[in-house]
């Protein structure tokens, strides 16, 4: 039997009808990596003693006939800037080379106590800066439906891994984008929940007021058994909300939902084979009798400005703590006399890739005396009203439903000399986190490159989505 | 209009976020930067006069927790302490804050 490419409630099934152990399913995983890794590049590293001692320990708990989690033996993939106790966790950057996890992110722990099992951390932008996993200090990672493409970014590694089978589901981070474009790329389920419905604790902070764990998975229903497995309230998280995350699935429910059609995103420069696919979807949704309504989100074109500026401004508050001391060293301080300024100047000019660089310089620059109020203070104002669109759009709609890029997955190389044009690659996921809202990304079609649509949520309404998602991916699965 | 951003600016940035730039990469940097700011002019032409800023996407207000240690972040200190790349005595050493002026 094919191991690789099951979802997690068929892996469960041929877990407890015997067809295979955990043990051996982890095997196969590693196997299928050590295969085809070498050409895509996912993993940064994989855990392999931690992977088989979670997968012995599952199988231990079923011979022994304890209760047996959804999650138990699953193999899973591990987004780097996501933290699992005594494990490498770089996010992509030099300057955390050497740095081993002290501990294990919430969403992590709570895997680890369903019985999950961890195959590797994943690549990444470096600290989650980028649209393409090209900003990776260590290596690029190839979009696993063309070679010759980005996987897009930055859980890039995440998205590649669950689309080329090298594990059954993915954990990774969304900023701006950063599961739900990806996900798109690949042609696989990118889900970016409320923000503060998953713990951030244990993520490495990027933006801590847009950033969101997620996960990556090859279907909807996938998506709502991890996300009810990472989600609630945590103590080490003042952000993370307690709420009855009521994700079960129900068709009948569904049908009563109203959909929105935001006509600030259906616009000229949208790629024509990425507005095909999503009218593609569309209509199918529609000939499932859903219904649907134009609306609008006027302040939508203004999203990019308004993340270009609050994002670095947080970007260069949490990149403070990388200075060359306390975690990796970059410079050699014996080879030449340093003062503390020199130090910092050196380590972090050295450590910090150029993406990186420019974030934290701008975030400087719009954070500073004389530009705070015409920048920062001014784009916290525009993020109040893009939120306030979409308040008054779900007085009228239940969903919104968007593309997820205006392009497919474009060439390796394409876009790393301007950075504009890699910014621009995100304008349609961006508002959702300055708004703070559930988002999902699902392959509006299944041949050639993928492309994704995108279906956003009232907060902590990940059910309303998810379940149109899933009635959607059944009625495909039918037809 | 000119862009706020200019060399000497970007030479002040630099000194205020403890980032060297090469100056081989200091001219395209800057050029970004212009074009990033451009950008953002458009922001100007919407009109946020007695708009509430937005400062964070939490709904939360004033989460508190019992102010008591516990042996859970003991243990995630101890193993970041373990890991400080120079230290002594369980401190994290660093390079000396002033120029040594016994020459």
């Amino acid at each position: 039997m094919e191991i690789n490419n099951l979802t997690i409630g068929k892996f469960h099934e041929g877990l407890l009808k015997k067809q295979f152990s955990a043990f051996e399913a982890t095997e196969a995983f590693f196997n299928r990596i050590g295969e085809k890794d070498g050409e895509i590049g996912a993993y940064l590293r994989l855990t392999k003693d931690l992977a088989f001692s979670q997968a012995k320990k599952a199988d231990a708990d079923i011979a022994e006939g304890k209760k047996t989690g959804i999650l138990a033996g699953v193999p899973l993939a591990i987004k780097d800037n996501i933290l699992i106790e005594g494990e490498p966790a770089t996010a992509a950057s030099k300057i955390l080379a050497n740095y081993r996890a002290a501990y294990d992110a919430t969403a992590v722990k709570k895997l680890k106590d369903g019985g999950a099992v961890f195959l590797g951390k994943t690549n990444m932008d470096e600290f989650a800066m980028g649209s393409s996993t090209e900003n990776s200090a260590f290596k690029i990672t190839k979009n696993p439906r063309d070679l010759e493409r980005v996987p897009g970014g930055s859980s890039g590694g995440s998205a590649a891994a669950v689309a080329a089978d090298m594990c059954v589901a993915a954990l990774g981070s969304d900023t701006g984008g950063s599961i739900r474009q990806p996900a798109g790329f690949c042609g696989v389920v990118g889900l970016k929940p409320t923000y503060g419905s998953v713990s951030r604790h244990g993520l490495i902070a990027m933006a801590s007021s847009l950033d969101q764990i997620g996960t990556l998975t090859k279907t909807v229903e996938d998506a709502s058994i991890l996300f009810k497995a990472i989600a609630g309230k945590d103590e080490m998280d003042a952000t993370s909300v307690n709420y009855q995350s009521q994700v079960d699935y129900r068709p009948e429910n569904v049908k009563k939902l109203k959909i929105g059609l935001p006509k600030e995103y259906f616009i000229e420069g949208t790629d024509k084979n990425v507005l095909a696919a999503i009218n593609g979807a569309i209509e199918n949704l529609k000939s499932l009798k859903m219904e649907f309504k134009e609306i609008s989100l006027p302040r939508t074109k203004y999203a990019l400005s308004c993340y270009y500026i609050i994002m670095p401004a947080e970007v260069s508050a949490n990149l403070a703590r990388f200075d060359g001391i306390r975690y990796s060293r970059i410079t050699n301080h014996e080879s030449r006399i340093m003062n503390l300024m020199d130090s910092y100047l050196k380590n972090r000019g050295e450590g910090f890739g150029k993406e990186v660089k420019r974030r934290i310089i701008l975030g400087t620059f719009v954070l500073s005396s004389g530009y705070y109020d015409a920048y920062y203070a001014k784009a916290q104002k525009v993020r109040r009203l893009i939120k306030e669109d979409f308040d008054r759009a779900f007085e009228d709609v239940d969903a919104i439903l968007t593309p997820v890029s205006p392009t497919t997955a474009f060439k390796i190389g394409e876009k790393t000399d301007d950075p504009l044009a890699m910014y621009l690659s995100d304008i349609f996921t961006i508002p959702v986190n300055l708004a703070g809202l559930p988002a999902l990304s699902l392959p509006a079609k299944t041949d050639g490159l993928p492309v994704g649509f995108q279906l956003i949520g009232k907060p902590f309404r990940e059910a309303d989505i998810l379940g149109i998602g899933r009635f959607f991916e059944e009625s495909g699965r039918k037809s | 209009m000119p862009t706020p951003i200019d060399e000497k600016t970007l030479k002040r940035l630099e000194e205020l976020a403890r980032i060297e730039i090469k100056s081989d990469a200091e001219n395209k940097l800057l050029k970004d930067l212009q074009k990033i700011l451009e950008y953002f002019e458009e922001l100007k032409t919407i009109d946020t006069e007695n708009v509430e800023p937005m400062a964070g996407g939490t709904v939360e207000t004033n989460v508190f927790r019992e102010d008591k240690p516990s042996d859970k972040r003991q243990t995630a200190s101890d193993r970041l302490i373990e890991q400080f790349p120079e230290k002594e005595n369980g401190f994290l050493k660093v390079p000396a804050v002033f120029e040594n002026n016994n020459e």
